[in-house]
């Protein structure tokens, strides 16, 4: 609702001071959003997502060039900058679509699960990256299951279950770490017994 | 043996789902379009048949086997007795020799026959180019389409591309083909025949005006969401690309007249592209809604070609007005719905 993607039916909301009903075009200028579907194009390569989208937040062609250029290194996607996006790796597409989320220079980030379907290496270059821009003023939303990274990046830890908040505290304020205090606040899920694994060959 | 007989059932159903993705054809105004000449001229039909025979060869002829992930076709454990097995049966899966069979009967062996040695061949030199390209990064032809200067450059080229992954401007460039082959060499050609023909071709390409985001359902439309642009801005992304396809296809035959044909096209074409976006797939015809849409688009844009062919290339500057208020009319109603 934040990010424009769904109509408010009730209340009142902000952005970076704008008004998520009437404002929502000076949202989608001072916000980088990385949706949960991605929202790539399938005809257009990494490469040309990020040089597609440079100018329509309002870049020259040699800022958009500048900074594709260090997001793609950054990220990791140099080397397959040219690859399509349909032909794309669920990692790459993630990444693809987080450096399109920063590429404007955002005030505020919505980020959905930026760390999944990402290599270890990588997830610890967005870890830092975020913590750096945190620190630069950008106030950065992040929906993660990736809880031990959630633990070392997050200032205000918010825990929804079936569209209820059922925890917001500082980080500092958890009683144990996030991931145990998670599994008190959502019972885990029964594993079913497959009986017939292992029992025979077939 | 019973693993390969379930695979060889589940490439029967994938080919037989295929086919019907075909039926995009029933909402193409270029089949409307041909079901009138058919009522009022069957002599002419032919040609539009023939044309329509020639682009549905590719589509029909897909090698079944080629829906299987390779990798999930290395980890099956079939023996190699079984994978070749399935290598040369899979063939009969495909729809075109499904097609070719009954002609065996109705239009006896030899129609029959070609239509298989297509279908082999066809399927042979695909297999030849994976098996020379393997390993490689995979191609994309419109990776060279240029992206235009400005603010929308990137969208346009983008949109270009969408829409040359539908066969619509094919079958328009092969009726342009045909026409200009017409004018080049007929002993006496009418020249009211290119305007026809360039009103034809606009006809071709307007089911594609309708479905201006069937290729961008559902993750592009995120994208446009997320996007401070503008409806008319999207729109006119849009417009541009369309526009220049048309006006290359269109070119040989009667510039002017088809141009004008294709802004009306689009004009109308906003109102289900915008209210009914409809999904579409890669290599087929593009399936819009006929009525009213569609025969509204036939009629007007047949109109408009002939009056600026006719009248006054004044009427081109009608279909320029035309295509402004409907940029600006379901711009605002994007912006609306998006909001």
């Amino acid at each position: 609702m934040l990010t424009g993607l769904i109509t408010p039916s009730a209340g009142d909301a902000t952005v970076a001071g704008f008004d998520v009903r009437s404002a929502s075009q000076a949202i989608k200028r001072v916000a980088g959003i990385l949706p949960e579907g991605l929202g790539l194009f399938d005809h257009l390569t990494i490469e040309e997502h990020l040089l597609l989208s440079g100018p329509i937040y309002g870049l020259t062609p040699a800022e958009t060039r500048f900074r594709t250029d260090q997001l793609l290194r950054a990220l990791g996607l140099y080397e397959t900058r040219f690859t399509f996006a349909d032909q794309s790796s669920h990692g790459m597409r993630k990444k693809t679509s987080l450096a399109l989320a920063l590429l404007h220079n955002p005030r505020v980030l919505f980020l959905d699960e930026p760390f999944e379907g990402i290599d270890p290496v990588t997830a610890i270059t967005i870890a830092t990256l975020l913590q750096n821009i945190a620190r630069r003023g950008i106030t950065v939303f992040l929906t993660s299951h990736a809880l031990s990274i959630v633990d070392r990046l997050a200032d205000t830890i918010l825990v929804i279950r079936q569209g209820t908040i059922v925890w917001q505290s500082a980080a500092g304020e958890l009683p144990s770490s996030l991931e145990e205090h998670y599994l008190t606040l959502v019972e885990p899920q029964k594993v079913e017994q497959l009986e017939w694994l292992g029992c025979s060959q077939s | 043996m019973a693993g390969l007989f379930a695979i060889l059932k589940t490439l029967a159903r994938l080919s037989w789902r295929d086919l019907r993705t075909l039926r995009s054809i029933t909402g193409n105004n270029f089949i409307v379009f041909v079901l009138v000449v058919m009522y009022q001229q069957p002599q002419s039909v032919y040609f539009f048949f023939m044309i329509l025979g020639v682009l549905m060869i590719g589509p029909l002829s897909a090698d079944p086997l080629r829906k299987v992930p390779p990798d999930r076709l290395a980890l099956w454990p079939l023996s190699p007795r079984e994978r070749t097995i399935l290598r040369f049966a899979t063939p009969f899966l495909t729809p075109l020799v499904w097609i070719a069979l009954p002609l065996v009967f109705l239009a006896g062996f030899s129609v029959a026959a070609a239509l298989i040695a297509i279908v082999v061949a066809l399927q042979l030199g695909l297999e030849l180019h994976s098996r020379f390209t393997a390993g490689r990064p995979p191609r994309n032809a419109f990776r060279f389409v240029p992206a235009p200067p400005g603010r929308l450059g990137g969208l346009v080229r983008k949109n270009i591309r969408q829409m040359l992954s539908v066969l619509d401007p094919y079958l328009a460039i092969l009726l342009s083909a045909g026409g200009f082959a017409y004018r080049m060499f007929a002993h006496n050609p009418d020249p009211e025949a290119t305007v026809i023909l360039s009103a034809v071709v606009g006809i071709a390409m307007s089911t594609s005006a309708q479905c201006l985001f069937g290729l961008d359902l559902p993750q592009g439309m995120v994208r446009y969401r997320l996007y401070p642009l503008r409806g008319w801005e999207i729109l006119l992304s849009k417009g541009i690309a369309y526009l220049a396809i048309l006006f290359v296809i269109v070119a040989p035959l009667a510039p002017l007249p088809g141009l004008g044909a294709g802004l009306i096209g689009l004009a109308f074409g906003h109102h289900t592209a915008v209210l009914q976006p409809l999904p579409q797939t890669r290599w087929r015809l593009t399936g819009g809604i006929i009525a009213p849409a569609g025969l509204v688009q036939i009629v007007t844009m047949t109109a408009v070609a002939i009056a600026i062919a006719r009248e006054s290339p004044l009427y081109l500057a009608l279909a320029i007005v035309a295509y402004i208020v409907s940029l600006w009319f379901y711009g605002r109603l994007w912006d609306r719905l998006s909001e």
